[in-house]
């Protein structure tokens, strides 16, 4: 098992069957951000860090539309089932000691948006002989490079001052994100034949 | 590969060498992974050392924590590391970064070390040191990893190491890139945000120490060495001839010979730190010699001490 695509297409491409099932998992993950962005969306905007939420929800659709035809889709039947767990794990879960629900909510997003933007490096997947001019190829680069974008607004706001009184909480919430997102990316990988460089420890 | 444990995270260590034998322990510099030292244990090992090195906690194969990292943690982890080495002399040195904390660690468990070689490193963050390390850190943030190795690589290493790699610095860069984290790097550098200057307790370091500054260093340049060189009693200065705040990277065979050849003379008794400054050779095992009687160590034209 190698820890990157391929073997890969004559003209420099990764499989399509490998396509279609990491751009399947990035879909949904930065699908899911982008609904959640677009659903804490209000109607006017209040404060100034309110920017950067319309900032996230567009730049979260773009990846989304940027997959959607950058891919070479063929049919994967076993996508049904995988899509459904990863979308279950989106969903919010409780943070110990977090009675506002509010809050949680907004900790919740920035944790998920955290695990996926840090954890998921879709490029590093790349073998170096890769076409770099393959929309494909260009597509994942230019993903985990807006990712290590789109983070700071999750660092900041979790390394943030409103945080303190609760930064137990949330740097368990938080790692405990980080393992089940790189839980279900390491699956996803591991089902077309990739090993996941960080879970070669024993 | 192994691990040790710091707390739920896992740390990925290698030791090297004869069991029982003195032992370096080498800290990495910040975009660093501990393959890099694989020339330093080569050598040290063919002269008869231990060699422990590893992955900082954020760094390489070792865990990154999601949002903190604490400099205390580095100490803690290098602890447990030494705590693996047995009861024999131990060197312990570092660069850059690296070279900080195993300055830390000299001053909170000197005790449990035979010498000390901080690389291209510092004890409290000049004015330059401090903004160049912000635009750094604004410079991962902006542009990623990779866009952090093309500001380091031109500022840490000679032409001389980079023109023949100029069509291949991807490759250069690639190993760097992939085993580092954008967010974690952040981290690392983050936990800099409430650093503490560490010149009032270098005075404390009671150990034999051998300060490397590379001759061109341009991030951490020698006015920050002299630092230590005046608080830490039984140190010297040893410059080494056209090198820049990599020259780990660049001159390994050089600065292997020298990092044996400090410990086979404070085993044997024979080094007096005398807070000397000398230049070492330009090729590996040649003398060291004292930088010119009466000039200024600190000038980069030769001006005499004492003149204006």
């Amino acid at each position: 098992m190698s820890t990157f695509f391929g073997p890969l297409e004559a003209d420099g491409r990764v499989p399509p069957r490998q396509q279609t099932r990491v751009a399947a998992f990035l879909v949904s993950a930065h699908g899911a951000l982008a609904r959640q962005f677009g659903l804490a969306l209000p109607a006017r905007f209040e404060a100034a860090w309110q920017t950067e939420l319309n900032a996230q929800f567009y730049r979260e659709s773009e990846i989304v539309s940027l997959l959607m035809r950058a891919t070479i889709w063929i049919p994967d039947f076993a996508l049904g089932p995988m899509a459904a767990s990863w979308e279950m794990a989106w969903l919010p879960t409780p943070i110990d000691g977090m009675t506002d629900h509010a809050h949680a909510q907004t900790i919740h997003l920035a944790t998920l948006a955290h695990a996926v933007h840090a954890g998921i490096r879709p490029a590093a997947l790349m073998p170096t002989e890769a076409n770099a001019n393959d929309p494909f190829v260009m597509a994942l680069r230019r993903i985990e490079f807006e990712s290590s974008r789109l983070l700071q607004a999750q660092i900041l706001y979790l390394k943030g001052p409103d945080l303190v009184p609760f930064r137990d909480a949330v740097s368990t919430a938080l790692e405990r994100r980080h393992a089940e997102v790189r839980r279900l990316w390491t699956e996803t990988l591991e089902s077309i034949g990739i090993s996941f460089a960080s879970d070669t420890k024993p | 590969m192994p691990f040790l444990s710091h707390g739920s995270y896992r740390i990925r260590y290698e030791l090297d060498g004869p069991a029982g034998a003195p032992a370096y322990v080498l800290v990495n510099g910040l975009t660093q992974y501990s393959e890099l030292w694989g020339a330093y244990r080569d050598a040290l090992i063919a002269r008869g050392f231990r060699v422990a090195t590893f992955d900082l906690l954020g760094q390489g194969i070792s865990d990154k924590p999601a949002l903190f990292i604490n400099q205390d943690d580095h100490i803690a982890v290098l602890h447990r590391l030494i705590g693996e080495l047995g009861t024999g002399p131990i060197f312990l040195s570092g660069i850059s970064f690296g070279g900080l904390i195993a300055l830390r660690y000299a001053i909170e468990h000197g005790e449990r070390l035979s010498g000390l070689v901080p690389m291209s490193c510092f004890a409290e963050l000049s004015p330059q040191l401090l903004l160049i390390g912000n635009a750094l850190r604004t410079g991962l943030i902006l542009g990623g990893t990779s866009y952090l190795q093309d500001l380091l690589l031109p500022m840490n290493l000679s032409d001389e190491w980079l023109k023949p790699l100029l069509d291949k610095l991807d490759s250069v860069k690639r190993q760097g890139w992939l085993v580092n984290d954008v967010y974690a790097l952040q981290n690392l550098m983050e936990s800099f945000l409430d650093f503490k200057p560490l010149t009032p307790q270098l005075s404390s370091i009671a150990l034999p120490t051998m300060i490397l500054n590379g001759e061109f260093d341009f991030l951490t340049p020698r006015a920050l060495h002299e630092t230590l060189r005046v608080e830490i009693p039984n140190s010297a200065l040893v410059i080494i001839p056209k090198a820049y705040h990599a020259f780990t990277l660049e001159k390994a065979a050089l600065t292997a010979n020298l990092l044996a050849r400090f410990a086979e003379d404070v085993m044997a008794g024979h080094w007096q730190g005398n807070k000397q400054v000398l230049i070492a050779s330009e090729d590996p095992g040649g003398a060291l010699v004292p930088f010119p009687e009466g000039y200024d160590h600190l000038r980069a034209i030769p001006v005499q001490r004492g003149a204006t």
